[in-house]
């Protein structure tokens, strides 16, 4: 068996200035010129700037056909190692090849928008995570059922209940076909029957032979799950092997 | 644990032989990676096969940005007709009537409304893709696919708009009986070249505008001022002669002057027009080119 995903000496480095929250934190053009103007010797690292090393040096493979777990504290760096592998953020340095089409689920219904029927949000979310037309049209009363939703389908999502909003947009990522599933804490969505539902349903794309990327905090379903797993800590692998031993190192922890 | 009937019967029996119970690999696995991901240096060239591989989502995008447009609304799409007829009214009585702007030797109205016609498509296209990124943030945090894609449809959706404000042209054609002619045909090019240059600077714009949100004041501004500069209000030929390579600095001057020549039988103005041209085919080059290089960082900075 091959590894479909291979990742390389994977870093990422974030700059954060203190007092701001990171996640916005652009500059208006003004800020850019006036330091350019006041200091144009200076780096951005003796100007407040910090920096955060949120991935250093990880390697690991993935074999195919593998449910491999990722689990760690929060902030240990889990969430961006799956948006380095989805695309979504260029690594520093390093690289990582993927041998299949990929698909990223780092949030149930991406793109949803209120305005528009359950109906139309389900071309337009499968469109979005990269499913053709065809392959919509072919699986829409499967979605459909899966979430329960019959009813309403054809009502602004707007109108739905918080259960039914998630149950659809699950039921679409859920009917994703793509050789590598690349899934952040997702699977904890409405009520314990539609969890257990969706478990299913992973399990069912596991034995399919697709290959799954797997952030949860939920160490019942890496143990469940997943074959293998890594324990990530402050951006660093610190333990890689089969599920049950990694999520006991975690429980030491 | 039993699972419902629809969770057994799966999509994956739809595209490949499965062997659930042996876990066995349907499918071999490639050669080369799919996908190689590794810091870029800042020159990136355009991934068209990516970009085509992704048509079917600037479809997506542009019938959302379509039907989302006029939800709850009494009137709909008909705003995008009753705008342009409003101002045109206004504008006539206050420049054709009251100022005497003269008009190229056709009535003003229809004079002013195929100026006003491209020009609202332009500011439009520009104004909505400027803001697409920021808009679309949530896909940017969440979902990979080409970022092109986005201000592309925002530009895209608007040439429906365009459309239904076309039919008032038609409408003023025939009040006014203008004669169909072959140079009806220069109209397709037109507009495709109005939509290119909007494209342009939309992309550039919504480029610039996830890192420095002064765009966001500066626009508005901006869009004004160039309106005054295009010869929409008025023809050309009323700005003194020693000013008028200002106005034909402005490559919608050129789009503007043919469109009417070729809708009135006008000689067409083709220096005008091959330097809109070229400005537009830079335009695109230097904003596809800008876009890619900033695109990187996109989902961090947004």
């Amino acid at each position: 068996m091959k590894p479909i995903i291979k990742v390389q000496a994977l870093s990422k480095k974030f700059r954060i200035n203190p007092g701001e929250r990171p996640a916005r934190r652009y500059e208006t053009l003004r800020e850019s010129l006036v330091k350019a103007i006041k200091s144009p010797f200076v780096r951005e690292n003796k100007n407040g700037q910090h920096i955060i090393w949120a991935l250093k040096d990880v390697s690991f493979e993935v074999m195919q056909g593998e449910v491999m777990g990722i689990i760690g504290r929060n902030g240990a760096g889990k969430s961006t190692i799956l948006k380095v592998l989805a695309r979504i953020i260029e690594p520093t340095t390093g690289r990582a090849e993927l041998y299949g089409r990929v698909a990223s689920l780092l949030e149930v219904g991406t793109g949803f928008h209120p305005d528009l029927s359950g109906r139309e949000n389900v071309y337009l979310n499968g469109a979005i995570l990269g499913m053709k037309r065809r392959e919509i049209d072919d699986r829409f009363d499967e979605i459909v059922s899966f979430a329960e939703i019959e009813k309403f389908i054809d009502t602004a999502v707007k109108h739905y209940s918080s259960g039914m909003y998630l149950r659809l947009a699950f039921a679409v990522a859920a009917h994703l076909d793509p050789e590598i599933l690349i899934v952040d804490e997702v699977l904890s969505v409405g009520d314990a029957s539609f969890q257990k539902k969706c478990l299913g349903k992973m399990d069912d794309v596991t034995r399919s032979g697709r290959t799954v990327l797997l952030v949860t905090h939920n160490l019942g379903i890496v143990k469940t799950l997943c074959k293998r797993a890594v324990l990530i800590e402050a951006g660093q692998i610190s333990g890689i092997g089969p599920a049950d031993e990694v999520v006991a190192q975690y429980e030491k922890m | 644990m039993s699972l419902p009937a629809t969770t057994t019967s799966g999509s994956d029996a739809l595209t490949r032989p499965q062997d659930a119970v042996s876990l066995e690999i349907p499918y071999d696995l490639p050669e080369k990676p799919v996908v190689t991901i590794e810091a870029h240096s800042s020159w990136v060239p355009l991934n068209i096969r990516d970009l085509w591989a992704s048509r079917e989502l600037l479809f997506f995008l542009i019938w959302r940005d379509i039907k989302v447009r006029y939800k709850q609304t009494v009137l709909g799409a008909a705003w995008a007709l009753i705008q342009p007829l409003g101002t045109m009214i206004i504008f006539t009585y206050f420049f054709g009537k009251l100022a005497r702007v003269p008009s190229e030797g056709v009535p003003y109205p229809i004079f002013f409304y195929t100026g006003l016609l491209i020009w609202t498509f332009f500011s439009n296209a520009v104004n909505s893709g400027a803001h697409s990124l920021i808009g679309n943030s949530n896909l940017i945090t969440k979902v990979y696919f080409p970022r092109l894609i986005i201000p592309s449809a925002a530009v895209g959706a608007g040439l429906l708009d365009f459309g239904i404000a076309s039919l008032m042209l038609i409408g003023l054609l025939i009040y006014y009986h203008f004669p169909i002619t072959l140079g009806y045909l220069m109209l397709i090019p037109l507009i495709a070249l109005t939509t290119l240059f909007a494209l342009g600077v939309g992309i550039w714009l919504s480029a610039l505008n996830v890192k420095y949100r002064d765009v966001r004041y500066a626009l508005p501004f901006l869009i004004q001022v160039w309106m005054f500069i295009s010869p929409l209000i008025y023809p050309a030929t009323l700005v003194p002669e020693e000013w008028r390579w200002l106005l034909a600095l402005n490559p919608l001057t050129g789009i503007i002057e043919s469109f009417r020549a070729s809708l009135f039988g006008h000689q067409m103005p083709w220096s005008a027009l091959a330097y809109s041209t070229a400005i537009t085919l830079l335009v695109l080059v230097y904003a596809s080119y800008t876009f890619r290089r900033m695109e990187r960082w996109f989902a961090e900075v947004i």
